[in-house]
């Protein structure tokens, strides 16, 4: 018995965007590789092993034999050329995974070779690729007519009778309660098996409820309703003394992949209708000033933040690529620790005085220091985050005007009308850093200091644009790392985001799963085909 | 106002039969001493309502002493300093070197005494670097009872001003809607309907998303007590309506109609007050309203913001049952609003019971 | 009787229309659309944002929006769920079933609750019993619902007496039917509750005011004065009168408890609709409030209409044409 917090939004792989939709259809799904929990390599999955040509661009894929969707027929090359010509190259469905496999606008050509062999063909070296592959295969049987219909976009709603949604993955849908539950239950055809030869899974079902919210989620977790709890920092305190009481254990699996960051507007555009900047002139000096930026990080206490947002369980985050990247992590960035007197002489040496004695220090030509800043309404963890930094924004000197907006409308000032001075975000994180590229590159679109510029408007920019362009080429691993290293240390110079913590990800888990293999890289229950429940718990 | 001076005597009549309830004159009391609390929140809050002191996170009600080294003291705090335990438990430790003595007009943040002029004493506290807890501490060790006399201004005026707005529009359509009947009758009504229809906590998050986000902290407060009163407004109009639908019948109004007063001097200065009664214990009765709608536009994060203190936005931070497990002071807000309703409700009770002989005079006689 | 309620129905029609706009222009003031929460999403292109944008229609003006969305409405359609990619009515079904369950529960314990309790009350006016029921009518009016929701489940967290929210127990399929309605009943007790407390001290004070008025009449006196036995007195007479001028809060009564249902149904985890306005709201996932908006305009007014009916069958002297 698990939670989630809310309902999926699909049970379409490929139309499905968000975590809430594939926390389901990880279960149903699966794909050619995997990643290793434990080692972030790629790992052979549905594919039984691959072949590389000497040039890196063409790869065939062997399928293993015996796999079987979970209606009882099996998995054929076809379904693997379907996924990627009908699905995700087909314009008419929208699909995120497109982009992903689309190379300045060139696109994987996908031929079978026989019934369990295919091969890919790159237009240009893709180091992540294999990373990559790990896309869900979809079921050509089952989806091949609604795309000839053009309906594909509205096929595996969350309407769908659970039966019709068939995958390869160790469990099927057999119920979906809206706002209540979802019931997952074994699929009796399901291609692994143990080292002991037992067929997996050796769970019969999996029950998650939906609970929207963390305190109640909390109350059934010690109630012992579930089974499996995501600790907040907050309730650590609570939940660790039970543990002997409750049977159950709390693992901390180490720093989160997602990350908090406050970064201040860059764009020297204008507004098209109104001919006004989206900054104004001695505004965007400051923010485009890497000296400002730096005086700014020196002024977020991290520790503190740590200790009062997430009861001082928590890291301090300086690189792009927090240490859950593992591989790509570059431990040897700038630090900036909180040193309000060094911030004030790095504002003093760029020229930032109190000029009129009001308390408000003013830039060499007299302008007020004063700024907005904006985070998303609803995050709590965030709004305390942006409180604190705004305290020692304004102990410096500074004049904040803090707002919370709803989520839309910050996104929109964000991506489209470019009206905001500084702003509190968050981003999720992956280890493969060439995923990252919409928000690093300079023409990506969640550029967000500066987007879709027409070519880098500064020199670091201008780098980290060829670093992506050179790595995401680059087969050598070691030639990547350091090519992603240099990236990681030019953010921590020029400071584009300001990084402030990383949460913890801990959960705790009742004591009757045997086989528990908690991971630092994937969910708690990332092997959940192999648990099963221990004698003395059924 | 020659129609008025019979009913003043009524008033006062009223008036000392309020006075002769004991429950309704301890909720005056009470509620005297919150509204002051509110008005001289700056004089007698040991520290401003952002006052943060990062160290004393959730610390507890400071305690007092009275002995120091077992022998009588003027009463005195300690330094507190914090430490996580094995389970990440906060845990403050008394540092008994530190030893700072209670004062009465200690000298601390400068603000405005009243508006007019500035001052730097508050009521009591300790000096710094010393800091006194009354009722705790919050997340970022700011003072809890600081906060709520803050908090106070805007939850207790949040639902003064909601409730004026909403009767005075109620009154008003309801007047209108009542005096002239007929289509503008039907009209008026099919709209307030309207507005009783959309179920109001839809309508009240619609309405929100609305409101501009430039808008500063003063806007904020003045855009959810309006979104609040244009929630409220309909019922009291169709009430108002139903009494004046019986009221224009009277002989007193057909009179100064034959006497060619205009409409809009009839309906204000004959009919609408006659529902004044009415309307005095019924604003007083709806004001808790405001109060908890503001606390739960709060807790879904689009009230007073931070840090700007309300007691919605204060509550907000206690709904969770592991801050209240380890730090139960935060629930003081929920006491005060749970004070400040029952309050109104006592006197709006007291205020029916009173005024009822006159209701049932004038409004309810042909009932 | 019949013509007067086809008479509603069809005032009811511009009024749910104008819901409707109203709703319309409130969420299209705003800025932003439901694609800005895709937008941040590193992983989408220009181009997929520009298909759903003409998928949606969102270019085009305002009004030419809300007209295509009527004349769906006509060959009822209730429109798209961009959030959720279904039809509207797929989602709010289910949903909309268990906020009216739950509405249903709240108003029927109010009901059942109130009306005793205020006879109760008035029967032993400034009595002890009388001074106490007032006492927690002021206590449970005085708090937020939602406040009152979490504080019961932190005690059945702490009793174990009742589940934790949600609607259903684990092994719900395989209860029998008696022992599934008692399952689902036990999940509304915490819900309930919560929401219909404040009204139950409201309903209770204003039972207690009628009562106390009517026992004060003339006509009660006379019954008295002749001789009838107190039972009789209260009951066949008392009652009843007092009972008639509550009948039209009923239908406004409900469609209150519809909307207070929201933040309690998000605490509780209960399935309705409450917490997918708040999301469709706060994405603009603009057909789904709409939708949403006009379910409970419908269900305030067959609210009222049932009342007024009802008002006519209790007291004679009501006529409608």
């Amino acid at each position: 018995m698990l939670s989630t917090t809310s309902d999926p939004r699909s049970f379409n792989d490929i139309i499905a965007k968000e975590t809430s939709t594939t926390l389901v259809t990880g279960h149903i799904f699966e794909g050619l590789t995997t990643t290793n929990a434990f080692t972030t390599k790629v790992e052979p999955h549905l594919a039984e092993r691959w072949e590389v040509s000497p040039d890196g661009l063409v790869w065939t894929f062997y399928l293993k034999e015996g796999v079987v969707w979970n209606d009882g027929r099996p998995l054929t090359a076809d379904d693997v050329v379907f996924t990627f010509n009908d699905l995700i190259y087909n314009p008419d469905i929208p699909s995120s995974a497109r982009d992903i496999f689309t190379i300045d606008g060139k696109i994987f050509k996908v031929e079978k070779m026989d019934d369990h062999t295919v091969r890919f063909t790159l237009p240009v070296k893709f180091a992540p690729f294999l990373r990559g592959m790990s896309q869900p295969i979809l079921p050509q049987h089952k989806l091949k007519k609604a795309v000839e219909d053009g309906r594909f976009n509205f096929t595996w709603g969350i309407d769908t009778a659970p039966e019709k949604i068939v995958g390869t993955g160790p469990f099927r849908l057999t119920r979906y309660d809206p706002g209540q539950r979802l019931i997952f239950e074994r699929n009796p055809f399901y291609w692994k098996k143990s080292e002991e030869g037992d067929s997996l899974p050796y769970l019969d079902q999996i029950v998650y409820l939906i609970v929207q919210n963390a305190d109640v989620e909390l109350l059934k977790f010690m109630e012992g309703t579930l089974d499996s709890y995501s600790v907040r920092g907050m309730d650590y305190p609570l939940l660790k003394p039970l543990e002997k009481d409750g049977d159950f254990t709390v693992y901390d699996l180490g720093p989160d992949m997602g990350s908090q960051f406050i970064f201040f507007n860059q764009n020297p555009g204008k507004n098209p209708n109104t001919g006004k900047p989206f900054v104004e002139p001695h505004k965007l000096a400051w923010f485009r000033n890497a000296a400002f930026r730096r005086a700014v990080a020196h002024a977020i206490d991290k520790d503190k933040i740590i200790e009062i947002v997430n009861n001082n369980l928590g890291y301090p985050q300086h690189s792009p690529m927090g240490p859950a990247a593992g591989f790509f992590h570059n431990p040897h960035v700038v630090h900036y620790d909180y040193d309000l007197e060094k911030a004030r002489e790095i504002l003093r040496g760029t020229g930032f005085m109190d000029k009129d004695k009001d308390g408000f220090l003013e830039d060499e030509k007299g302008n007020l220091l004063e700024f907005s800043f904006y985070t998303n309404a609803g995050n709590t963890e965030r709004m305390d985050i942006a409180a604190i930094i705004r305290q020692d924004l304004e102990g410096l000197g500074m004049k904040v005007n803090f707002r919370a907006l709803e989520f839309n409308t910050l996104v929109s000032r964000l991506t489209s009308t470019f009206e905001w001075e500084a702003v509190l975000l968050g981003l999720t994180g992956g280890i493969e850093p060439h995923f990252g590229k919409n928000v690093w590159m300079s023409s990506g679109q969640l550029h967000m200091w500066y987007p879709r510029q027409e070519s880098p408007a500064t020199e670091w920019e201008k780098r980290i644009d060829e670093i992506f362009i050179q790595g995401v080429q680059e087969l050598d691993e070691k030639k990547r790392k350091q090519l992603y290293d240099e990236y990681q240390l030019i953010v921590s110079e020029q400071l584009p985001l300001i990084y402030t913590i990383l949460g913890v990800k801990i959960y705790a888990v009742r004591n009757k799963f045997g086989n528990l293999k908690p991971a630092p890289y994937g969910e708690i229950f990332h092997n959940l085909e192999e648990i099963y429940i221990k004698e003395g718990y059924k | 106002m020659n129609k008025q001076s019979g009913h003043l005597s009524e008033f006062q009549i009223a008036f000392r039969h309020f006075r002769r309830n004991r429950l309704a004159w301890t909720g005056v009391m009470i509620l005297s001493l919150l509204y002051g609390g509110a008005v001289l929140a700056d004089f007698l809050s040991p520290y401003s309502f952002k006052d943060e002191n990062r160290n004393y996170s959730y610390a507890p009600p400071t305690s007092i002493h009275f002995f120091d080294n077992g022998r009588l003291a003027w009463p005195y705090v300690n330094g507190m300093k914090l430490s996580f335990d094995e389970y990440n438990k906060r845990v403050y430790q008394r540092d008994p070197a530190k030893h700072y003595p209670l004062q009465f007009l200690v000298k601390g943040e400068e603000y405005r005494f009243l508006g007019l002029f500035p001052c730097r004493r508050h009521f009591f506290g300790v000096e710094a670097p010393g800091r006194w807890y009354l009722l705790g501490a919050d997340a970022r060790g700011r003072d809890m009872f600081s906060r709520l006399l803050y908090g106070g201004r805007v939850s207790l005026t949040i639902g003064l001003m909601g409730a004026v707005i909403a009767f005075s529009l109620g009154l008003i359509i309801g007047g209108i809607s009542g005096y002239y009947g007929g289509r503008l009758d039907n009209f008026l009504m099919r709209l307030c309907e309207m507005f009783m229809m959309v179920p109001g906590f839809y309508l009240l998050l619609a309405l929100r998303a609305a409101v501009p986000d430039n808008f500063n902290s003063v806007q904020v407060y003045f855009s959810i007590v309006i979104i609040l009163s244009f929630i409220g407004w309909a019922g009291l109009a169709r009430i108002v309506r139903g009494m004046c639908l019986s009221l224009r019948e009277r002989e007193y109004v057909l009179a100064a109609k034959s006497l060619g007063l205009s409409d809009i001097r009839i309906i204000l200065r004959h009919i609408l007050p006659h529902t004044l009664s009415y309307s005095i214990f019924a604003v007083m009765l709806s004001i808790p309203g405001y109060i908890l709608g503001e606390s739960a536009l709060s807790l879904i994060g689009l009230g007073i913001q931070d840090p700007y203190a309300s007691w919605g936005n204060m509550l907000s931070d206690a709904m969770s049952i592991v801050r209240i497990k380890f730090a139960p002071w935060i629930l003081s807000p929920a006491f005060l609003i749970f004070l400040t309703v029952v309050c109104f409700n006592v006197i709006g009770d007291a205020l029916r019971d009173c005024l009822d002989p006159m209701l049932k005079a004038e409004g309810h006689r042909d009932g | 009787m019949l013509k007067y309620i086809l008479k509603r129905f069809l005032v009811a029609v511009p009024m749910l229309l104008g819901i409707a706009l109203l709703t319309f222009v409130l969420i299209r003031m705003t800025p932003g659309n439901y694609l800005d929460t895709v937008r941040l999403d590193p992983q989408f292109s220009q181009e997929t944002i520009a298909y759903y944008e003409k998928l949606y229609q969102f270019d085009k003006p305002l009004l030419v929006q809300y007209i295509q969305w009527i004349k769906n409405l006509l060959r009822l359609e209730l429109g798209y769920s961009f959030h959720y990619n279904v039809p509207v009515y797929r989602i709010i079904g289910s949903r909309l079933w268990n906020t009216f369950l739950l509405s249903l529960a709240g108003f029927l314990l109010t009901w059942v609750v109130a009306i005793p309790l205020g006879i109760w009350a008035a029967l032993h006016r400034n009595q002890f019993i009388d001074r106490c029921i007032q006492f927690f009518s002021y206590v449970c009016f005085s708090l937020p619902s939602f406040f009152l929701a979490m504080l019961f489940l932190f005690w059945a967290s702490q009793s174990g007496a009742l589940p934790l929210g949600g609607m259903y127990s684990p092994g719900f399929e395989s209860l029998k039917p008696w022992g599934q309605l008692t399952d689902i009943l036990r999940h509304l007790v915490i819900p309930a509750m919560a929401l219909s407390i404040g009204s139950i001290a409201w309903l209770q004070r204003i039972m207690r005011g009628n009562m106390l008025e009517v026992l004060g009449q003339q006509y009660i006196l006379t019954a008295r004065a002749k001789g009838l036995p107190e039972n009789r007195v209260i009951y066949l007479h008392a009652l009843r009168n007092a009972i008639n001028p509550l009948i039209t809060l009923l239908g406004y009564e409900f469609s209150s408890l519809l909307s207070g249902a929201a933040l309690i149904e998000i605490i509780c985890s209960w399935p309705g609709l409450g917490s997918l306005m708040l999301t469709a709201v706060r994405s603009k996932d603009i057909y789904l409030v709409m939708a949403s908006m006009l379910m409970g305009g419908v269900m305030f007014i067959v609210g009222n209409l049932l009342a007024d009916i009802g008002l006519a069958k209790a007291d004679p002297r009501i006529r409608y044409e």
